[in-house]
């Protein structure tokens, strides 16, 4: 497996590269927390992409997927730490672009803001921003993750589940409860507002309406200089999983120069499927 | 490469990946379903996959093979399409040689 070795943690990396050619861009892809780990953009935008001809890094977050689960340093800024530690450990100082997904967003942000010349652009799918009260707010979510059930009933539900979410719930379980993750996000320092108003890079936001997040995204909207928002009718927070078509036509779009308007998110309901065109990424092999 | 090698040494990269006691009770097959059958993690079938590279080298095209694939259709994967591919991209290499 493909293992790095960054501020002394044992990171799951893998890289893609074009099939074809020389790449003209690196992105470099950072997923959500708990639940989520490295595989949800390589199923559905990291292919795509390394297809279209860029060179693609992703990783699991400490703790996350199969990377190696410490029980301190899931502070935001430990998180940026580790993604710089892992472009050093893998030769990449070229400015990137970052996807974030959730918190992979806000880590991107975080990261922009703290190393701008390393950001060739950002681009945040549902991102948290950290406001006043984020941290708090994502402790509460966690722990409302590890105790909303009741002890029998989760215990039960293990039990009649099989590997594959026995496997998950023990880890979300080893990862909040025995972790300083929660305690970390609790001592989150919002972002200040000075470094955001002249982030020098180009911020593309991906949001559905109906996202409880969507109002950070209409916050950064004031704030960002470059930035671009595409909002998406009748989708939650989970865009990357309920429209990945919609989501490589964007990015498509975005990593192929911004040339013509942006694709426009056509909802099931009002005569679309969801899918913006046929393979859009294709566009970026030429 | 005949499939039955293939098969062989796709099996002892899941090994790798989830451990032999678990493979030796479900026994691998073309028709085995990595999703279905072993419940194979999508984490797990992501480090699968780069072993697989790792393995096979630049002569087997994996990201154009899940480019052209929608996540439903990269979760109900069966191993005999896996195998499929890499005997087919073996094939062309050994053609071109």
């Amino acid at each position: 497996m493909a293992e790095v070795v960054a501020n002394g943690v044992r990171f799951h990396v893998q890289q893609l590269t074009p099939p074809v050619g020389e790449a003209r861009e690196t992105v470099v892809f950072i997923h959500g927390l708990v639940m989520d780990n490295l595989s949800s953009f390589y199923y559905t935008l990291a292919n795509p992409c390394a297809a279209a001809g860029a060179d693609v890094m992703l990783y699991d977050l400490r703790g996350h997927g199969l990377s190696e689960r410490p029980p301190i340093g899931y502070t935001l800024e430990d998180s940026v730490d580790d993604l710089v530690g892992l472009l050093f450990e893998l030769g990449i100082d070229g400015p990137v672009h970052l996807v974030g997904n959730s918190y992979g967003g806000t880590v991107g942000l975080a990261f922009a803001v703290a190393y701008p010349e390393r950001v060739a652009s950002l681009v945040l799918i549902e991102g948290h921003f950290a406001v006043q009260g984020w941290g708090e707010e994502m402790a509460r979510t966690l722990w409302g993750i590890a105790f909303g059930m009741e002890l029998e009933e989760a215990q039960a539900w293990v039990a009649a589940a099989g590997r594959k979410m026995t496997r998950m719930a023990k880890k979300a379980d080893a990862l909040i409860n025995h972790t300083s993750l929660v305690e970390d996000m609790l001592t989150a320092v919002p972002l200040a507002r000075e470094p955001l108003a002249s982030l020098a890079c180009p911020v593309l936001a991906i949001y559905g309406d109906e996202s409880d997040v969507i109002d950070r995204a209409r916050d950064l909207a004031t704030l960002v200089p470059d930035f671009t928002l595409n909002i998406l009718t009748g989708c939650g927070h989970s865009i990357l999983m309920e429209v990945p078509a919609h989501l490589q036509a964007v990015l498509a779009w975005w990593l192929g120069g911004r040339q013509g308007p942006a694709p426009v998110y056509v909802p099931p309901t009002a005569g679309g499927t969801g899918a913006t065109g046929p393979h859009p990424l294709a566009e970026l092999v030429a | 490469m005949d499939a039955e090698t293939i098969l062989a040494d796709v099996t002892r990269m899941l090994a790798e990946v989830i451990g032999d006691d678990y493979l030796e009770e479900v026994g691998v097959t073309m028709d085995t379903a990595f999703s279905g059958d072993l419940e194979l993690e999508s984490i797990e079938f992501v480090a699968l996959a780069g072993l697989m590279k790792a393995h096979y080298g630049g002569d087997v095209d994996f990201v154009g093979f899940l480019a052209d694939m929608d996540l439903h259709q990269i979760i109900a994967l069966r191993v005999g399409q896996v195998v499929d591919h890499i005997q087919v991209c073996l094939m062309a290499v050994g053609s071109r040689g």
